[in-house]
């Protein structure tokens, strides 16, 4: 009979090893049909560190520590008992062989022990999290379930996944009841059948003692191939499915995190991944390079980067990404999870799954096409244009994403293929882009008219070329950006940040007229032409004048210039108003005296997502509102990395929002939950957007930008010194 | 059938005016451009063009030969070829020479249909279309919001504040439009690449057979004896009211302002 079960147990691991290695390799051709995705494979040495000890550490598992932790015993048992699965073939001839060497050493045993037991209480834990958020639309016509993170992942495939997993681990237990009972029962053998090697299965081995050995062996041998067959079934079930994820992240997430973007461990974030053409970065300098045919951005599923499709591949279909997106949230069809999936589904090039095409259908995402084909325009065919134009580039899905996926690449991928090929974008993208070209700003807006945020200020402010010849002359130049120089509420903030720098006795001086946008909403809207005419202007002008490092009010300015203008050769060094106050008031340049009593108030701070989940800038803010000594900070629901956008980014800011609810107002009503008298931000973009929600409402908190805080402080100690001297004492 | 669009390089509205020597308006500001008036021009003249069948689109301009830039704009936008009618004796026409000029043109490229923008946005006359389908002897279908061409006649919507119209001619025909005939595409950059290909030729008034002493400043009939710049508008009076007491002041205000 053993001989019998070992057959079956061979043929059908044969049978599932064929399709599991023709799963891998109907994987490895889709994902190698990728178009280049160069320097993702090196330098080895670093991303194989940064990989085992991101995986190790689940480094990038954000918030959640139960699941955190289950998942992490899930994952070592599973490691851990693949060499058990082997010795199960031996053991289904002979119930007392063992793994060569380590097989009887108890260390090993403890550890497989602990990590049996410890596994099936942990994936009793991802099933029981899995089972509490549903994951169907109560009503598959148009309901969605806001709140459930697993909205639109393939419910059975998690459940299966993790009854295998549970089914496997039950085996080794019982298996180690079973030897460690029929082993005590020899004197010989007995030391080997002891607690002292089965630490915990001992215990309940002595309840079978009473049974004869052969009913014992019988129960090995039959546990060895059930959890052979059960393995197997898992392993052809995969290999058949290739789009099954769930099951594919343990092998294609670790390769994705190896190719991750960034070598250093953070996520794609920053910079956005330069636009590709043939493999070659993209640049408005060398037109001439160009092919006659050549092709921008990204238009059908086979002109994505391999790394690209990798990405696709490895969602593990957790729902974090869709969580905290600001889109989904205030009913947009994007869900940056069901767009990762539905990509997936088609570079696949099978029948859409019906659950993810059910929830891109439930939730208005889905394009046109009933069953998109292999070839079908991406945007409009898979998808609908809508997901793509809702995104703000909030980066949240990045950031959270533990198989470092990343989203906002792809997005903005699409988006060029649309504006740069197709022409085809929401339509006050004309207006924006038109500006753009002709006045060098969003709001087309005269360039003469960029220093009239300067009139009225009692003292002058050098410009570079007029009053100053060179950057060297100065400590720093202050790059007022569009919104600074044209904008109401930026134009303040600009002469804010002036008069503090002016008062600390900071030598700066601005550009003026020589400023152009930084291109930040064209790149992020998918115009990568526009982008870099002004981004190569501006680097330019920063040479004519011996420019290498700016202080900017804008979060997307110290991104763009900051971050991606080193992609056109360029290496400045930018810092944010924040950070260059928050410093002076450090070294006692700046003073800040307390107002009356009857003056403290709540204070809560909006992060901007350029500033803080592009650009990991959190504290500088924070800080200085902590040097207020009338403010108590008082933080959102959502704060830090976990932020939540204000609507304004990924150039949202220009165009409507008619679907669903508006993203600043949602943002307004968790400002408005803490109790706060005044939201206080550090972005531009960020005040226009907050403010407008403010300005809708009754009694909404008043929204400012940090430096007007910091310069009442100071002003204060200007008019009234003996208040100061009090708070220096 | 050959469309013409014609298209003029102007000043950005939002450069400083600036001035010739003899009191003719600048044309090359630090951003000069394809008037924005005249990009309605071109689209609707994309749009026909797409839906005549064998149809061409040309874009004319009469400028200096910076006016390149602006036919390049056109071309990106999808015409077929450009012409640009460029002579030192050009300088300073005013719109009588320019149409003499511009019907000269047209007659040698044998356009079929004119379409024009509602009105130049430096000089602002908007009576070029007018004058040139006098010229050419041509009917003129001006300020159309809509335009379509069918069996030989072109038809135009043009709206105003007494309602709206229909109006059609046999083509050969001169129509403008205005701006509310439609957003003006926005090239994508594979446009911008192909139009790279795409050729602007020169024309001289020889080439035209245009007699040098008929336009030009020698010959215009419209003289501008001086220009000035309008005084800064000088701030507002705001009045800060929370209580609604200011009312009268508002009253005493209005009825001083129409005295
Ligand atoms: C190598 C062995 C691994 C095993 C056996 C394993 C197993 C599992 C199982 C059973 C689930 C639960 C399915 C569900 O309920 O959604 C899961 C989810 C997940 N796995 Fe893995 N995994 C492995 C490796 C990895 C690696 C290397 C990563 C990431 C770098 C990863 C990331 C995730 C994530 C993010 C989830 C979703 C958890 C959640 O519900 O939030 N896994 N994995
Ligand atoms: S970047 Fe922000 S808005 Fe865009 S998909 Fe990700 S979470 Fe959603
Ligand atoms: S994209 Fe990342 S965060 Fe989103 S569901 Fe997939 S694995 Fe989870």
């Amino acid at each position: 009979m053993k001989v019998l079960l070992f057959v079956i147990a061979v043929a059908v691991s044969i049978a599932a090893v064929a399709l599991f290695v023709r799963g891998a390799l109907t994987l490895y051709r889709l994902i190698g049909a990728g178009q280049p995705s160069p320097g993702r494979l090196g330098p080895v040495g670093k991303r194989l560190g940064n990989m085992v000890t991101e995986i190790l550490s689940h480094r990038r598992f954000r918030a959640r520590p139960l699941v955190k932790a289950a998942h992490w015993v899930v994952m070592v048992s599973f490691i851990l008992l693949v060499p058990t699965l082997a010795i199960a073939y031996a053991q289904v001839l002979d119930p007392y062989a063992e793994l060569p060497i380590i097989g009887g050493w108890p260390v090993w045993q403890w550890l497989l022990e602990l990590f049996s037991v410890g596994g099936l209480v942990a994936i009793v834990v991802l099933f029981t999290v899995r089972l509490r958020h549903p994951s169907e639309p109560e009503d598959a016509a148009g309901a969605r379930d806001w709140r459930s993170r697993f909205f639109g992942s393939t419910r059975w495939q998690g459940y299966f996944v993790e009854a295998v997993i549970a089914a496997v681990l039950v085996c080794v237990l019982v298996m180690h009841v079973l030897t460690s009972a029929v082993l005590a029962r020899y004197p010989e053998t007995a030391e080997a059948g002891s607690w002292v090697h089965y630490p915990l299965t001992f215990w309940v081995g002595q309840l079978f003692w009473s049974l004869p050995p052969v009913a014992l062996e019988i129960g090995i041998v039959v546990a060895a191939t059930f959890k052979i067959l059960v393995s197997m079934v898992w392993l052809g079930v995969v290999g058949y499915a290739t789009t099954m994820s769930v099951a594919w992240h343990r092998f294609l997430g670790v390769l994705n995190v190896y190719a991750r973007r960034e070598t250093d461990g953070t996520p794609a974030l920053g910079a956005a991944a330069p636009m590709l053409v043939d493999g070659k970065a993209f640049d408005i300098r060398d037109l001439d390079d160009l092919d006659e045919d050549a092709t921008f951005g990204v238009g059908k599923i086979e002109e994505f980067g391999w790394k690209s499709l990798l990405d696709f591949a490895s969602c593990t279909e957790c729902g974090r990404c869709q969580d905290l997106c600001p889109a989904w949230n205030t009913g947009k069809p994007l869900s940056p999870k069901l767009f990762t999936l539905a990509l997936r589904d088609q570079a696949a090039g099978m029948e859409h799954s019906l659950d993810i095409f059910a929830a891109l259908k439930s939730a208005g995402a889905a394009g046109e096409l009933a069953a998109p084909t292999r070839d079908a325009d991406l945007v409009g065919g898979v998808i609908s244009p809508d997901v793509l134009w809702s995104c703000t580039t909030c980066g949240a899905c990045v950031d959270q994403c533990p198989v470092d996926i990343e989203h906002v690449d792809h997005i903005i991928d699409l988006r060029r293929h649309e504006v740069m090929v197709k022409s085809e974008f929401p339509e006050e993208f004309n207006g924006l882009f038109g500006n753009l070209e002709t006045k060098g700003n969003p709001w087309g807006l005269p360039p003469r008219d960029r220093m009239d945020w300067a009139k009225g200020l009692d003292f002058d402010v050098p410009v570079l070329g007029t009053d100053v010849t060179s950057a060297d002359e100065v400590d720093h130049v202050l790059w007022v950006g569009c919104a600074g120089a044209y904008d109401e509420k930026g134009k303040k903030t600009t002469r804010a940040v002036a008069e503090l720098l002016h008062l600390a006795g900071v030598k700066f001086a601005v550009l003026g007229q020589a400023e152009t946008c930084c291109g930040d909403s064209a790149r992020r809207a998918g115009n990568e032409a526009t982008y870099q005419g002004l981004a190569t202007e501006n680097i330019e002008t920063f040479a004519s004048y011996g420019v290498e490092k700016v202080v900017v009010t804008c979060a997307h300015c110290l991104n763009s210039i900051g971050r991606e203008y080193g992609q056109l050769g360029a290496d400045y060094r930018v810092e944010h108003h924040t950070q260059v106050l928050n410093r002076l008031i450090r070294d006692g340049r700046l003073n800040v005296v307390a107002p009356p009593e009857d003056e403290r108030r709540q204070i809560t701070y909006h992060d901007p997502c350029y500033l803080g989940r592009h650009n990991g800038e959190y504290d500088a803010p924070r800080e200085l509102l902590a040097s207020l000594p009338e403010a108590e900070l008082v933080e959102m629901e959502h704060s830090g990395s976990s932020s939540m956008c204000c609507g304004g980014g990924g150039a949202r800011m220009w165009t409507e929002e008619s679907i669903g609810t508006r993203i600043n107002s949602a943002r307004m009503d968790e400002a408005e939950a803490t109790g706060a008298a005044t939201v206080a931000t550090a972005c531009p973009f960020c005040a226009i957007m907050l403010g407008d929600a403010a300005a809708s409402r009754d009694q909404a908190p008043a929204v400012t930008d940090v430096a007007h805080l910091v310069l009442a402080g100071v002003k204060r100690g200007l008019t009234n010194p003996t208040n100061e001297a009090e708070t220096e004492s | 059938m050959r469309i013409i669009a014609l298209v003029k390089y102007v000043p950005d509205s939002g450069d400083e005016v600036g001035f010739e020597a003899d009191l003719s308006l600048g044309r090359v500001g630090p951003s000069s451009r394809l008037s924005e008036l005249d990009e309605y021009a071109v689209e609707q003249a994309l749009r026909l063009r797409t839906e005549l069948a064998g149809a061409t689109l040309t874009v004319l301009s009469v400028g200096p030969a910076e006016a390149e830039s602006a036919l390049r704009k056109a071309l990106q936008m999808g015409a077929d070829d450009a012409v640009l009618v460029t002579d030192e004796a050009i300088a300073g026409s005013d719109v009588f020479g320019t149409a003499t000029v511009l019907s000269a043109a047209i007659r040698s490229l044998e356009g079929g249909l004119v379409v024009a923008g509602m009105s130049s946005t430096d000089a602002g006359l908007g009576v070029v279309p007018a004058l040139l389908a006098d010229s050419l002897c041509w009917p003129l279908l001006s300020q159309a919001a809509a335009v379509s061409v069918e069996a030989g006649l072109a038809k135009i919507a043009r709206v105003d504040e007494t309602g709206s119209r229909v109006v059609e001619a046999a083509l050969p025909a001169v129509v403008s439009v205005t701006d509310q005939s439609g957003e003006p595409r926005y090239p994508s950059f594979k446009d911008v690449l192909a139009a790279k290909k795409k050729s602007v030729a020169t024309l001289t008034l020889a080439d035209l057979g245009v007699d040098a002493s008929a336009v030009g400043v020698g010959s215009a009939r419209v003289e501008v004896l001086a220009v000035g710049r309008n005084p800064d508008r000088a701030a507002g009076r705001v009045i800060v009211d929370v209580d609604g007491s200011s009312v009268d002041e508002i009253v005493d205000f209005l009825a001083a302002a129409t005295k």
